[in-house]
Order: structure tokens, then C-alpha cells, then sequence
């Protein structure tokens, strides 16, 4: 068994509300000299099976559900 | 552990102890129910060992655990019973159609509505997220398990000051942080299971800083023929447990409610905050609804405090019968869950039906259609004995009489006299009145709450008429109370209104009892409804101190007093002790949800200014009461008389303006409340967009007393110039008539000086901005 | 074929949780609706509920959180659709027969690639996104909408261009984007097709900001709808204003407190125009 660590990130450019906010409430609880505060979502995917079909399997997981071209951008590394 | 000895593993495959308190020393005793966390005192573990050795045999830990679930403060209410028996209980009203999990009243021929509101105070404090929408996920399914269909959250929030520096004891979190989080909370499962939250409200004090108060209402609308009851019908009924998988979250909620908050509580107690999971619940509602609606269970209860272990005995035993659980049957989220933590385990979003058994597998189909799990667990057998079986063995037998008639206490109470005009700490105030208007109408607990109500969706179901916030779009001011219309076909609506002040209840326990239901009762007039019933929420500190529960007793009092002399109904309600962290109690917080008939909710009234020209009046007595009120705290004055409620003016009060009211004489309505005619005034032009020319000369009073007393039993009322004399005629209680709408600034004058002059876009300013900048 | 005739699938998944005011719109409009299961137009049910979407006049893909929204709003939903249920919409869609998409209903018609919908009936990935909106919150706030369609979509063939609607929103990820090097083009694209059917305006009806454009949407755009004219997508509710008395300040204008919702028309404007096909 193999896990697929799928980071799934904003594509350059696109504006990110959650990590503004997320900056913007450390603040708020007295954190200092934060420059930037970046979301990003990672799924771990467990699979039976080996570690190049886990990795084309990943990567297709991205295309169908996981990730939206327009605005995201995806890796899938295997661990 | 001291006590290991006196746990006896029994030779089973699983894990399972006898706890041999037989030979038990008393120290141990107390050791035994703290370690094995059951939060009973001595005298109850010497009442559990009396009943086992009556019996003639140790408790196994299943059923010691599940005794300490049922005797907690939170499920059988041991401190505060007496005093509810002698006051609420015995409130008759013809149109209580049940007193079930939730209250339900007569809405119309066919139909009845549901109401509840209960804390999840203990569990915000330390995960607010969780608790928070956790506690919208309890209060849906108490309102469900009537057959009721959830039609509208209310939350009523209390937080410590978000406006300076707080000094935090160790393990306590900002206020600000806990808001922050709660708002978040109740917004994510709110929003997701799809039901409008619609009213509520957020209060600022130091006394919460420790103790946060997390209030969750909820109401509901059922056909009068698929009203459920909370029981099985008789022996041959099948349990099936429908939701969630059950897990470790939530082993031990109510114990922990029902001690004070420590240091450590954040350590000991993540494992008794569960976790929301919005998206089973929202099918929950439907299956659960449908099957009901088919007419095709006998009883339906949900699964809170306390988990299977109250859920299965307090439907058995409302109906008149035991039951036989086979425990391994159910679903779990992990495996190795010893079988008391199946028993107490609280895991979110699970309901419990009782069905004949023909009937059982049309159930099945139609919950696996919404992909949510039900499984038959056990069954209602003759008698009033529960038994539970775990892989064959039995590893509890309780009479249902001994585990469900838990302690009940006579506990010592003091009554506090209370603060008069005489204790009076007159503050020192700035010297003009545009800077006091000002200053109130900035402070977080008079500000707009549009920070917190945008991010709830209030119009899901398409149903919610008057809004939480009302006039001149993105210009809006506050509403006084929401308007739901239930039904498709009906213009029938329900209003709802929140009246609560902990300042009033902290200085005279009495008279701010009455004043949340004088307040409850302004707000739901002021929209055009007939006060109706009322669920309440009493948040208290340590009942074990006697001025705890002195405060208690009176506030209850003074509640229920009003509740009978208006003929309002109050067929459910909650009670929330031990809100007292190392910091101290938290005010005294008596959370009354207000609920109103609208004959049509087409002549609904709102708090925004019309019409140029229409003349203002002001109903009712304007009184020199300045105790626990906006102006003593922000600007620092102390003690004085709490105002009064003249019960039988209210009544009548409310009977004339209702009748101006449905002879449309009325254009906008606005209650007194917080920071007195000043700032009710200045929330109306903010909505209206439009200000207003007063004179105070037609008031017998200081210009300060005028403007900023909280005196009860008030409106100001915006009356259609065309029909002023008629309503003159038909106010029959004291109205004085205090200028007119009109004009782009609040202007107020005694004569011929000017009082204080406010442009109403800078009125807007001070009062929309504060909470968004604090809380960004 | 009249009113009653007209069937509309309601349909809905865990999550989906705006269907009964959706139901109630075109119920009151006279129509047949039906609130559907998505497992009952796969066969996944008792035999007596199963469903077929070939049946149906219209489609009507409600809000909510369907599936909790979790991964991305409305993807999970979508994925479902495309996975097994592919062909029938395909075939349904290209029948030209409607399909109304609001708030969630909206990410996910853009999510399964019904809207825009540039190429074809239906992309193989999406070509826009419904992002979070840029005050990073969920928005529950009454909004102005300016009609924009020329008069392809028929959604609103009843409602003259350039005319005002005050239909109120609630979602947390309403910001249409397109992929940024693409943008310009795509925008000109939408324009040229009639694909833009509402933008959000001030009260003066001039494009505006926040608070006036909740989200942060290109162009202000609030809603759209394929190049035929029969597939729309929309952030805000109008099955929320169907009657005047919901709307946020009909106290204030209450005259004509017994008058039609501004949102009313758009659900008129699509009976009308499958009776007038059939």
C-alpha cells in the first residue's frame, strides 16, 4: 500500500480570501511580522497499489474532482 | 489510580469491569466517581451502593457510568427542580399541545409549532467551533423528534469584551478569538443543514470572559396529526438508531457541563466536545421527517446528553416499558470502544425510532435511499427493566424508576436585596449629548450586529418576512423581532423576538426576570404579533453558592409571575449551572425566546422611518431608572433602581398598539431597550435613511432622563399623519407625541434649545462600523 | 401543453437544502414539480421511486451544500452527474430543454461544464470557477441585479433588458473567474454570445463595488447562461422573491404588499417558454 499526498494549490495570481483572513486573525491574537499566510489543501490517499499507478491514479483523481484548472493548480507525490 | 483495586475485570472478550463498591471506604468512593469521571458526590455513591446491595451485587462499569449520566445536573436538573415546580411548571395554557424534548403550542386548526432553546455553554468555552454548531445540531434534533419540521435557528451569544485589553487566566482564550470562532461554528452547520438562522443576538460583559454563553434556539412547525411522541408504544416495538456511527467524541458531555470550568478543562475535556457533521444531519432531517410523516414509526427521540444510555430508558419508560439492547449491534467509527463508551458516548447527529416490526424494513429503505445508516439495536420488551447485552453477555440490568429518578436538592438559597435609587453611582458623563449618543451607539452591545447576521444565511426556505435587519437596502437598521411564515398556503406567521438583560438580573434578580419577558413581549408587539409562549434558557453560576441560587430562585420568579399575568405559555426550557470559571460567575443570564402569533404577516411593521411629515410618539411611562443600564456601564456609573414591570400596563399596552396596529395607523414601531429613546431613535432614521425633529418638552422629565432611561413597557411609534387622531383615540395607556419624521439629521430640542443634532449618515457610521473593525 | 403538464425534477443530493422553496416557486407558478433523489434517476432505490430524467420538462438544480461542498462547492455533486448520468443530461440539454441553476446549482453547472459551456454541449473540464468571495465570508445580503440578456436566454424572456431586480444572495464562493490569461478573451466571448444574463448593480443601477457586488465577480456578474439559451446559472435566490412580501423592505412599499416578487418572472419566463414549444 502506497499513500498519494495530493497538495492542491492556488494557480499564481488568483487572490487567496482564506489566507488574507487567516493573516488578519493571527494578527488579531497579537502574532507579529507575518508577511503571508497561504492555504493550502492536501488529501492523503491511501491505495493498493503500486507507486507509478498510485501516481497516474492521483493525478486523474485531480482532473475529475479534486482540482479545478481555472483557478487551481495540483502535485501528487507518493510516499 | 488508587482505585484499581476495586475495578474487577469480568472474564469476557472485551473490556469490562465490576466496580466493587461494596467495600469502598468513602475516601474511595470520591476517588472512584472522579476517576472513572462520573461527577457524583459522595451521598449519591452511597445511594448507588445502597440500590446494588438492595440488589445484591457490584454495578458493572456500564451501569455505574450510566447512573452518573442520568443523576448529572444536566439531565434531571437536581438543583433547580424545586424551584421550577413552584414557579414554571404549573403555568396552564390551553394551547400547550406537548411538553416533549422540544414545547410545542397550537399554530393554527392543523398545525403546531415547536420551541426550544438550550445551552452549550461548557463546550464553546473550550472548542467553539465545535460546540458551537454542535449545540445547532442538538437543538434541531430536539425540535425534529416532535415530527417537527426545523423552521429557524435563534442564538443568543455572550462573550467577554472584544473592545479593550482583557486579562486572560491561564487556559482561557480572547474573546475575540471565541466569537470569532462560535459565529464561524454556527454559520458553517447552520447554513449547511439549511435552516434560516433568524434571530439571536451578542452581549458584551467582563463576567463572561471565563464563562462564554453559547444559547441555541430553535423552532419548528408540525401538522397537529404527526406530532411525535418521545416513547415507545408498547412491548413488540423495535429500537432502530438512525444518523451517525457512534465514537469516542462526546464520552462524558454532561458530567463535565455540570461542574465549573478549570485550568486544566481544556485537557480533560476535548474528549467531551463532539463533532458536527452537518452533512449527515441535513438527510437526518429528511429521512427522519418522512418516515414520520408516513406514519410509519411510534415514537421518535433524539440522542443528546447522555447518548443511548438516556435516550433508550427515557423512552421505555415513558411508555410504559423495558427494553433489551443488544450493544455490539451498534455502528461504530472505530473499533475497541469499550461497551460504556457505546452507552454515554454523545456522537452528533443519531435520533433513536420505535417502530413495530413489520414495518421496520420500508424504514431501512427509505433511510438508505439519503445514504444514512439505521440499524435495528434492541427491542421494547414488558416490565421497567433496561438490559444490555454485548456479544451475548449481560453487562447491565437497571430498574428504569432507580436510573432515571435521579437526586433532587432543597440547596440553600439567599436572596440578595436589591439596588435602589438610594445605592445610586451617578457616572460622570461628557458634557454634551451628542457625545453620550455617540458613544452608546459604538458600544459592541448596542452596535449592529451585521458582521455576525450577513454570514448566517437568515432566507434559506424562503419563509423569513421580516429580517433580522430592516429599511433601505445596505443601509439597514435593527429589527425588533424576525417574522417567519411556516406554511405555503397560510399568511399566518410566527414572530421572534429574544429578551434578555444579565445587568437588570445582576442588580435586582427579580425585576430582570420580568424585564426579559416585558422585553420578549415589546420586541414581538413591535412587528404586529400576539405574544404566544416562551421558551427561556437560565444560565447560572455555582447553584451550591446560596446568592447563586437566591438569584436563581428570584429571576425564575419574576419570569414566570410575568408569563402568567400575560398568559403566555412555557412549555419547554433549560437550565445551565456552574457557569463559573476561577474568574467568577458570569452575570446572572436569563435568555428568553419570545414567540408571537401574526394573524397576516402582509401588515407586518418594521423599525425603519417612512414617511416625511408622519408624527412620533412615544408609549408609555418614561421612569428615572438607570440601574444595569448602556449609560451606568459605558460611562461608569454603579448601583440604582432597575426598572420596574408594571405587568397589568404591559398588558394593556400591548392590546392597544396591536389594535393601532390592524387599523394600519402605525408605520414603524421600535421597542425601548438599550440606551433608551435616544438610540431606539436613532436606530430608526438609520434604517429609514431619514431623521427626525424632536421636542422633549412634552415629557415631564430631565432631558438625560428622557433620552437614556430604560424604563420598560416602551415604544416609539411612527403614526400615519392621516390617521393621528384615530390613534390618539385608541391608545388608552400614556403616549406623548414627541415630534416628527423628516429632514437628514436626528435633531432633538426641550423647546427652544437644541439637545443634540446628528446627521443620520454619521448615526449610521458610529453604529454599523464597530464590530466589523473589531472583529474584521 | 398546459401548466400542470410541465414536469420539473427538483433535484437534490445530501447537502442540496434549498428544494422546498424552489418546489414551492414553480408549484405556485401551476407546474408539476418533483423533489428527485440524484439515486432515483440511477435506479439506486426501492423500485416504486425510481425516476427517469428523460420524463421531465425542466431541470432544476437547487442551492445549498450539496455534499457538504467539501473538496470545492458543487464538485462533488457534479462528479456524480458526470460519472453516471453523463449521456441523459447531455441528451436533455441539447433537447433544449431548460436548466435552471441557482447559487449551488450555479457552481455546479459550471463545475459539471454546462456553463459556459464555450465548446459543445457540455466541457470536459471546467471552464470557470465560483471562487471565494473576496471579503473572504459568506455573504447573506439582498442584491440589485440588472438584466443584461439581449434576449437569448429563456429564462428571462419576459423581463426587458436593462430592468432592476432585488433578489437577495447567500453563498461563500460566488466570484466568477476564468482563468487569468484567458480572461479578456473569455469576457469579450461571454458578451458576444448573450451569455451574460445579470450583473449586480447599485441602487442607482450603475456597475459598484462591495457591498453592492457581494463577491467580487468579473464584471459584476451574477449570472449566465449557455450559448443556446437554455441552461442558466445564477448566484442569487429567486425562488426567494417570488412574492413581494419577501422581499427585504416591502414595508416600506407596501402598496402593492399582495404584488408579484421581482423573482417571480424569471420562473414565469420559463414555463412560458416550454409551453410555448410543446
Amino acid at each position: 500500500m502506497v499513500v498519494a499526498e495530493i497538495r492542491i494549490e492556488l494557480k499564481q495570481g488568483v487572490a487567496d480570501p482564506e489566507g488574507q483572513n487567516t493573516k488578519k486573525a493571527l494578527e488579531l491574537l497579537g502574532f507579529k511580522g507575518i508577511k503571508n499566510v497561504k492555504s493550502i489543501k492536501v488529501f492523503d490517499i491511501e491505495l493498493d497499489a503500486d507507486a507509478a499507478e498510485a501516481k497516474k491514479a492521483g493525478e486523474e483523481m485531480c482532473r475529475k474532482l479534486l482540482a479545478n484548472p481555472v483557478i487551481q493548480k495540483f502535485s501528487v507525490q507518493i510516499k | 489510580m488508587t482505585v484499581d483495586h476495586l475495578l474487577i475485570k469480568r472474564n469476557v472478550p472485551f473490556e469490562l469491569y465490576d466496580v466493587d463498591i461494596f467495600s469502598a471506604s468513602d475516601a474511595e468512593l470520591r476517588d472512584l466517581s472522579k476517576d472513572l469521571g462520573l461527577n457524583l458526590s459522595l451521598d449519591e455513591m452511597k445511594r448507588v451502593r445502597e440500590h446494588f446491595k438492595n440488589v445484591g451485587r457490584i454495578p458493572s462499569d456500564v451501569e455505574i457510568q450510566s447512573l452518573a449520566q442520568a443523576w448529572s445536573e444536566h439531565c434531571c436538573y437536581k438543583s433547580s427542580k424545586a424551584i421550577l415546580r413552584e414557579h414554571v411548571f404549573n403555568i396552564q395554557n390551553d394551547e400547550v399541545l406537548s411538553k416533549g424534548d422540544a414545547g410545542v403550542m397550537v399554530f393554527d386548526d392543523e398545525h403546531g409549532y415547536a420551541l426550544r432553546v438550550e445551552s452549550h455553554n461548557h463546550p464553546s468555552a473550550i472548542e467553539p467551533y465545535g460546540g458551537a454548531a454542535t449545540g445547532i445540531g442538538g437543538i434541531v434534533r430536539d425540535v425534529l423528534c416532535m415530527g417537527a419540521q426545523p423552521i429557524g435557528l435563534i442564538d443568543p451569544l455572550f462573550f467577554g469584551p472584544i473592545d479593550k485589553q482583557v486579562d486572560l487566566p491561564n487556559g482561557m482564550k480572547t474573546p475575540k478569538y471565541l466569537v470569532s470562532g462560535v459565529v464561524s461554528g454556527i454559520r458553517d452547520y447552520g447554513n449547511r443543514i439549511g435552516i434560516p438562522t433568524i434571530a439571536g443576538g451578542i452581549w458584551f460583559d467582563d463576567s463572561y470572559i471565563g464563562n462564554c454563553l453559547v444559547n441555541v434556539g430553535c423552532i419548528g412547525i408540525v401538522k397537529r396529526k404527526d406530532l411525535v411522541n418521545n416513547a415507545v408504544k408498547g412491548p413488540g416495538d423495535m429500537f432502530i438508531l438512525v444518523g451517525g456511527r457512534t465514537g469516542r467524541d462526546g464520552i462524558h458531555g454532561v458530567t463535565f457541563a455540570s461542574a465549573e470550568l478549570k485550568e486544566n478543562s481544556e485537557e480533560e475535556s476535548r474528549g467531551a466536545v463532539q463533532l458536527g457533521d452537518p452533512i449527515t444531519k441535513e438527510p437526518l432531517i429528511h429521512a427522519c421527517l418522512e418516515v414520520n410523516s408516513a406514519g410509519l414509526i411510534h415514537g421518535m427521540k433524539d440522542l443528546g446528553g447522555g447518548g443511548l444510555s438516556c435516550v433508550v430508558g427515557e423512552m421505555a419508560l415513558s411508555g410504559g416499558c423495558g427494553a433489551e439492547v443488544d450493544l455490539d449491534k451498534v455502528p461504530l467509527k472505530e473499533e475497541g470502544l469499550a461497551p460504556w463508551e457505546i452507552w454515554v458516548s454523545e456522537s452528533q447527529e443519531r435520533m433513536m425510532l420505535a417502530a413495530p416490526k413489520k414495518i421496520v424494513k420500508r424504514i431501512l429503505e427509505l433511510f438508505d435511499l439519503w445514504d444514512v445508516n439505521a440499524t435495528v439495536i434492541g427491542t421494547v420488551v414488558p416490565g421497567n427493566e433496561v438490559k444490555l447485552r454485548f456479544k451475548g453477555e449481560t453487562i447491565f440490568q437497571l430498574d428504569l424508576e432507580f436510573l432515571t429518578k435521579g437526586p433532587e436538592y432543597c440547596r440553600p438559597a439567599k436572596a440578595k436585596s436589591p439596588q435602589t435609587k438610594k445605592g445610586e453611582d451617578f457616572p460622570k458623563l461628557p458634557g454634551d449629548f451628542d457625545k453620550i449618543l455617540l458613544k452608546l451607539l459604538s458600544d459592541p452591545n448596542i452596535a449592529s450586529k451585521e458582521w455576525a447576521i450577513k454570514q448566517y444565511d437568515h432566507e434559506v426556505r424562503g419563509n423569513t418576512i421580516i429580517k433580522p435587519m430592516t429599511g433601505k437596502i445596505n443601509k439597514r437598521g435593527p429589527s425588533d423581532a424576525t417574522v417567519v411564515k411556516p406554511l405555503p398556503d397560510s399568511f399566518r406567521g410566527l414572530a421572534v423576538a429574544v429578551g434578555v438583560n444579565p445587568w437588570f438580573t445582576a442588580l435586582d434578580a427579580y425585576r430582570g426576570g420580568a424585564t426579559s419577558i416585558d422585553e420578549a413581549c415589546r420586541n414581538i408587539v413591535a412587528v404586529g404579533g400576539r405574544p404566544h409562549a416562551i421558551t427561556n434558557c437560565l444560565n447560572f453560576g455555582n447553584p451550591e453558592k446560596p446568592e447563586r441560587l437566591g438569584e436563581l430562585r428570584d429571576a425564575i420568579a419574576g419570569m414566570a409571575e410575568a408569563c402568567k399575568a400575560l398568559n403566555l405559555a412555557a412549555p419547554s426550557g433549560n437550565v445551565s449551572l456552574y457557569n463559573e470559571a476561577s474568574t467568577g460567575a458570569c452575570l446572572p443570564t436569563v435568555t428568553v425566546v419570545g414567540l408571537g402569533i401574526v394573524d397576516d404577516i402582509r401588515e407586518c411593521i418594521t423599525t425603519d422611518l417612512k414617511e416625511e411629515g408622519d408624527p412620533i410618539y412615544v408609549v408609555g411611562t418614561t421612569k428615572p431608572q438607570f440601574g444595569g443600564s448602556a449609560l451606568f456601564r459605558v460611562f461608569g456609573g454603579k448601583g440604582g433602581e432597575v426598572p420596574d414591570v408594571d405587568l397589568e400596563a404591559l398588558r394593556r399596552s400591548m392590546e392597544c398598539l396591536r389594535g393601532a396596529m390592524k387599523g394600519r395607523m402605525v408605520r414603524s414601531c421600535h421597542d425601548i431597550s438599550d440606551g433608551g429613546l435616544a438610540v431606539a431613535m436613532a436606530e430608526m432614521c438609520i434604517g429609514g435613511d431619514v431623521g427626525a425633529e424632536l421636542d422633549l418638552s412634552v415629557l415631564p422629565l430631565p432631558n438625560l432622563v428622557s433620552l437614556f432611561s430604560e424604563s420598560n413597557t416602551r415604544w416609539v411609534v411612527e403614526v400615519d399623519r392621516a390617521k393621528e387622531k384615530e390613534f390618539v383615540e385608541a391608545m388608552d395607556v400614556p403616549i406623548f407625541k414627541i415630534g416628527k419624521v423628516g429632514g437628514k439629521k436626528l435633531k432633538v430640542m426641550n423647546e427652544d434649545a437644541v439637545v443634540l443634532e446628528q446627521m443620520v449618515s454619521d448615526l449610521r457610521e458610529r453604529w454599523s462600523k464597530p464590530l466589523w473593525e473589531l472583529l474584521g | 401543453m398546459r401548466s400542470e403538464e410541465i414536469k420539473v425534477c427538483v433535484l437534490r443530493i445530501e447537502g442540496t437544502n434549498c428544494e422546498d422553496e424552489m418546489y414551492q416557486a414553480f408549484r405556485e407558478l401551476g407546474a408539476s414539480p418533483e423533489k428527485v433523489h440524484l439515486k432515483q434517476l440511477l435506479g439506486k432505490c426501492p423500485a416504486d421511486m425510481k425516476r427517469e430524467l428523460d420524463d421531465y420538462n425542466i431541470l432544476a438544480l437547487p442551492g445549498g451544500f450539496s455534499a457538504g461542498d467539501y473538496v470545492r462547492a458543487g464538485a462533488i455533486f457534479a462528479a456524480r452527474i458526470k460519472s453516471e448520468l453523463s449521456k441523459d443530461i447531455r441528451s436533455f440539454v441539447e433537447s433544449e430543454r431548460p436548466v435552471l441553476g441557482v447559487c449551488n446549482g450555479f457552481q455546479i453547472l459550471v463545475e459539471l461544464g454546462l456553463l459556459p459551456a464555450f465548446e459543445g454541449t457540455m466541457s470536459e473540464h471546467p471552464e470557470a470557477a465560483l471562487y471565494t468571495n473576496i471579503s473572504g465570508r459568506f455573504e447573506c445580503t439582498p442584491t440589485i441585479l440588472k438584466h443584461e440578456s439581449r434576449g437569448k436566454c429563456i429564462f428571462t424572456k419576459r423581463i426587458e433588458k436593462g430592468r432592476m431586480m432585488l433578489v437577495p444572495c447567500a453563498h461563500a464562493e460566488g466570484k466568477l473567474m476564468f482563468a487569468k490569461e484567458k480572461e479578456e478573451k473569455l469576457l469579450a466571448k461571454l458578451e458576444e454570445n448573450d451569455q451574460i444574463v445579470f450583473r449586480y448593480v447599485d441602487e442607482d443601477g450603475e456597475y459598484a463595488g462591495y457591498p453592492w457586488c457581494p463577491n467580487g465577480s468579473l464584471s459584476n456578474i451574477a449570472g449566465i447562461c449557455n450559448p443556446a439559451g437554455n441552461v442558466m446559472g445564477m448566484m442569487p435566490h429567486p425562488e426567494r422573491v417570488v412574492h413581494r412580501y419577501t422581499h427585504p423592505d416591502f414595508t416600506r412599499t407596501a402598496a402593492d404588499v399582495n404584488g408579484a416578487g421581482d423573482g417571480k418572472a424569471i420562473f414565469e419566463s420559463v414555463i412560458e417558454s416550454v409551453k410555448r414549444k410543446a
